[in-house]
């Protein structure tokens, strides 16, 4: 007990003296101090918040086998190589476009991410919703059809989830595949998902509120669902990925990553 | 023959295929193994088979944990290659060293592919001695392996080879010349003839090896001016089996740089007398040469193991304080197996008192381990953890279903299509089947749809007022026909009934079974043959441990085995019961989810209608882990 008092005294005196020494210190020179912190502070928010809003990555989701991969490896070196087979990991990349290379002046690099689409992982895909600037969802447009409902219900989930609601992240459904004479047309894609959604939503809210997931809900009520109800926006466009024809996607990115 | 290699990143770029092989696949079956087995935690399985109109090919892959890197061979089933694991395990040495994240093509490796694959066909050939195999052309094909084999290893010091070849042949001539010195010679070639001799078997009269004999004796014969050629030969022969020992020494000097001297080996065998004695002699080497090269690189191998074993086993051996803690630091360079496994023991007792089934906890083990081995370990982590993580994603990825389970969605879609909805509830004795059906019918009436039970369970007593009861108080229609009688029947009667007074979904409820009871299991085969269900839900409780295994396997193979039509239907999704029960213990429904493949619908989880949940993966998955 005695040394715990001693203590105690110690430090009282200790801060005694270094209220002395503030004291010492004209007042000119302790305003300059605490603006100097306040500020120093203020801008590493600044610069964080700053951050965050140009964010430069760009999300390629949708089904397993819809090309994915061969228009990431478009966009890097132009060429899809000796070809792709299922992804089983992400592929990660921050580069200047292909298309780009050639281009003079500074240009600011694209964080394209290509998310594997097999159902198992699917929960990869939160992992980079939150900093994404724009989402490519690839759509098969050759085998559309039995796919359709697949395809919309990750593309429900997509348009519900709360990081990408909130943030009003652009979606750019992509209909890759065109090269091929049986493609369907991006018009006939983008109505099949809507009505496909429309059913969705109706089945989708009446599971029980306990069941999680969709912590947002598409379209007006009451009214068949159109993209365009979306709080954020919906465009489509076409591709092909295998010859590289990719310059509407390449426009999105643009648009969306500022140089 | 092998059908196809292929080398590719995880992310899915082909970074190299073999083009001379170019046999196009049928189907898609490295897409189908990626998805059905890699991706399904069940890459420690030994090999894969895929089956195509038209083909039926095994697969068999390696992964390069470090570099993200898959190697997949492809070849046809029947075969059997004995090769491929070794031939894979060669591609991905060899592989490793060219690779370079950014490039994408790697058409250099074609040569070194083909020398490798010639390697390994030969190895394996050699594996299959004695063979009855007609001699000559296997034998050359090794020669000219033996010679790539040399090749590649003395690619470095080729100089000093090319001296010792110069040498070398030199020496044979000086063999052939100097006749009464012939120890040395005779013995070279009665290593050759032995190793003909070997081949052949008994009936070495044939007529290639036969001429070689006679030329080569003839020389001799030339050469010593005595004997004749029997005797000569029987003498050659004696001498070979008197001192085979002897043999390897002398020849492994002298015979080593006899590949440099030819490499294209396929089409010197039609040499003059000179060419052949050569060609002899090649093969007098080769065959004792091969197996010594074999063992010699295989020792090599060893040594490097040792190498990096010496490396790596202070290490591991003193691991005291300081060093773990300054492995942690630092980050281990490569994970291996050994590392790997103390982690895993103690992960599997961990998810085996949880109550996941021995054999499934054990090749989760497995696959975790596959996917780690030769990882780097990231800085500040533990090897426990590390392992801990990845299990965890495995987990999550296993429990995730594959299919939608959106059955709302699916009842909407079989209305558009004016049919109604048919569920069947299948199970062994006493694990809920009927509650849960209530269950579901109350939770399906809650969300606007009309739903119909059918009370097929004929064979238990009191079954069918059991149902009665519940669809008394759901106020739900209840289709039976009372007891003994045909359940397939019943149920196509009540799905009959359904499509007249428009119900949109039908519950079958059906009595409980053993797995093991074949006729009951036929009898349920041709309930689900006749009726066609949308959907066969297995209820199986969460209380069951090691059980969990047989019973979703024994279902769904008698389900197949038994039913008529070749496609069969299996079981599509799961209903897991008594979850409120077993507290943390909830491996079950990892048991059934990984065995069957079919996601859990629904989790029971009380005893009135309302405990009907759906299953939270990530809780499950860190319950498991905890």
């Amino acid at each position: 007990m005695e040394e715990l008092e001693q203590w105690k005294e110690q430090l009282s005196h200790f801060a005694n003296l270094a209220l002395d020494r503030l004291l010492e210190v004209p007042p000119n020179q302790l305003y300059a101090a605490a603006a100097i912190v306040i500020f120093t502070t203020l801008l590493l928010l600044s610069i964080r918040l700053f951050k965050r809003a140009k964010s430069n990555t760009v999300v390629l989701a949708g089904l397993s086998g819809s090309g994915k991969t061969v228009i990431f490896y478009q966009l890097r070196d132009g060429s899809t190589h000796q070809g792709t087979v299922t992804s089983m990991e992400p592929n990660e990349g921050t580069f200047i476009l292909h298309n780009e290379k050639t281009r003079k002046g500074k240009i600011k690099p694209v964080h394209v991410v290509d998310v594997p689409g097999h159902s198992r992982l699917r929960p990869k895909l939160d992992e980079y919703l939150p900093q994404a600037a724009g989402i490519v969802f690839v759509v098969d447009a050759l085998d559309f059809l039995p796919n359709c409902r697949a395809a919309s219900e990750y593309l429900y989930d997509l348009l519900t989830k709360g990081s990408v609601v909130r943030k009003k992240i652009p979606v750019l459904i992509l209909c890759n595949k065109t090269d091929k004479v049986t493609a369907h047309t991006k018009e006939f894609i983008r109505k099949q998902m809507e009505k496909e959604i429309d059913k969705l939503r109706a089945s989708r809210s009446a599971i029980s509120a306990a069941d999680i997931a969709n912590e947002f809900t598409l379209g007006v009520p009451g009214e068949p669902f159109f993209f365009t109800q979306c709080s954020n926006k919906v465009t489509t466009a076409d591709a092909s990925g295998l010859t590289g024809e990719i310059s509407q996607l390449e426009e999105f990115i643009r648009e969306h990553v500022k140089q | 023959m092998l059908e196809q290699l292929l080398i590719f990143t995880r992310g899915g770029l082909i970074l190299w295929t073999c083009n001379h092989l170019s046999n196009a696949l049928r189907g898609s079956p490295i897409d189908t193994l990626i998805r059905s087995c890699l991706l399904e935690e069940r890459s420690g399985a030994a090999s894969f088979n895929y089956d195509a109109p038209g083909a039926a090919y095994s697969l068999k892959w390696t992964f390069h944990n470090d570099l993200g890197l898959v190697f997949v061979a492809v070849y046809q089933r029947v075969l059997h290659l004995l090769y491929v694991d070794d031939l894979l395990a060669a591609v991905k040495r060899e592989f490793s060293r060219l690779y370079h994240p950014q490039k994408t093509a790697y058409r250099d490796f074609d040569e070194i592919f083909q020398q490798l694959q010639i390697e390994a066909e030969s190895r394996s050939e050699n594996f299959k001695k004695p063979n009855p195999v007609p001699a000559l052309a296997p034998n050359r094909k090794q020669n000219g392996t033996w010679q790539g084999q040399g090749l590649g290893q003395n690619a470095g010091s080729e100089k000093k080879s090319d001296g010792d070849g110069k040498k070398g042949r030199k020496l044979e001539n000086d063999n052939f010349s100097v006749a009464n010195s012939n120890s040395n010679a005779n013995v070279n070639h009665s290593g050759g003839k032995s190793s003909v001799n070997n081949n052949i078997g008994k009936e070495n009269e044939s007529s290639n090896v036969g001429a070689f004999d006679v030329n080569r004796l003839q020389k001799l014969k030339g050469k010593k001016g005595n004997g004749n050629g029997k005797k000569k030969d029987a003498l050659v022969v004696a001498a070979a089996k008197g001192e085979p020992k002897k043999v390897d020494k002398p020849n492994r000097v002298w015979d080593q740089p006899a590949p440099q001297t030819k490499l294209d080996f396929t089409d010197h065998v039609d040499g003059d007398g000179d060419r052949s004695a050569d060609f002899l002699a090649k093969e007098q080497g080769e065959s004792m040469m091969d197996k010594e090269e074999i063992l010699s690189s295989d020792s090599e191998v060893e040594d490097d193991d040792d190498d990096t074993g010496k490396d790596n086993m202070p290490v591991a051996k003193k691991k005291g304080w300081f060093s773990s803690m300054f492995q942690s630091i630092a980050g281990k360079a490569n994970l291996e197996k050994s590392d790997l496994e103390p982690a895993l023991k103690a992960l599997k007792d961990r998810l085996m008192t949880k109550n996941v089934a021995e054999e499934i906890a054990e090749k989760l083990c497995e696959s975790v381990a596959a996917s780690l081995e030769g990882k780097k370990l990231a800085s500040f982590t533990r090897i426990s953890s590390t392992v801990h993580t990845a299990m965890e994603e495995a987990l999550v990825r296993i429990l995730t279903p594959r299919r939608s389970i959106d059955i709302l969605r699916d009842v909407h879609a079989a209305k558009e299509q004016r049919k109604p909805y048919v569920v069947v509830f299948v199970g062994v004795n006493g694990v809920g089947k009927s509650t849960n059906l209530a269950k579901v019918a109350y939770w399906l009436l809650q969300h606007n749809v009309s739903v119909m039970m059918a009370a097929c369970d004929t064979f238990r007593s009191g079954a069918v007022e059991q149902l009665r009861t519940h669809a008394r108080r759901l106020q739900i229609p209840i289709f039976e026909k009372g007891y003994e009688k045909d359940p397939a029947i019943v149920a196509k009667e009540a799905i009959q009934e359904a499509v007249r007074n428009g119900s949109d979904v039908v519950l079958v409820d059906t009595a409980g079974r053993m797995q093991d009871n074949e006729p009951l299991m036929r009898a349920l085969s041709k309930l689900v043959y006749l009726n066609n269900p949308d959907l066969i839900l297995f209820v199986g409780e969460a209380l069951v441990g090691n059980d969990a295994v047989d019973q979703l396997s024994k279902f769904n193979q008698k389900l197949a085995d038994l039913s008529t039509s070749p496609t069969p239907r299996l079981i599509d999704g799961i209903l897991l019961t008594k979850f409120d029960t077993i507290d943390d213990k909830v491996g079950a429904a990892l048991s059934m989810v990984y065995v069957s493949g079919a996601p859990v619908m629904f989790v029971g989880c009380g005893q009135s209608y309302t405990d009907l949940k759906k299953l939270n993966v990530k809780s499950i998955a860190k319950t498991l882990l905890k």
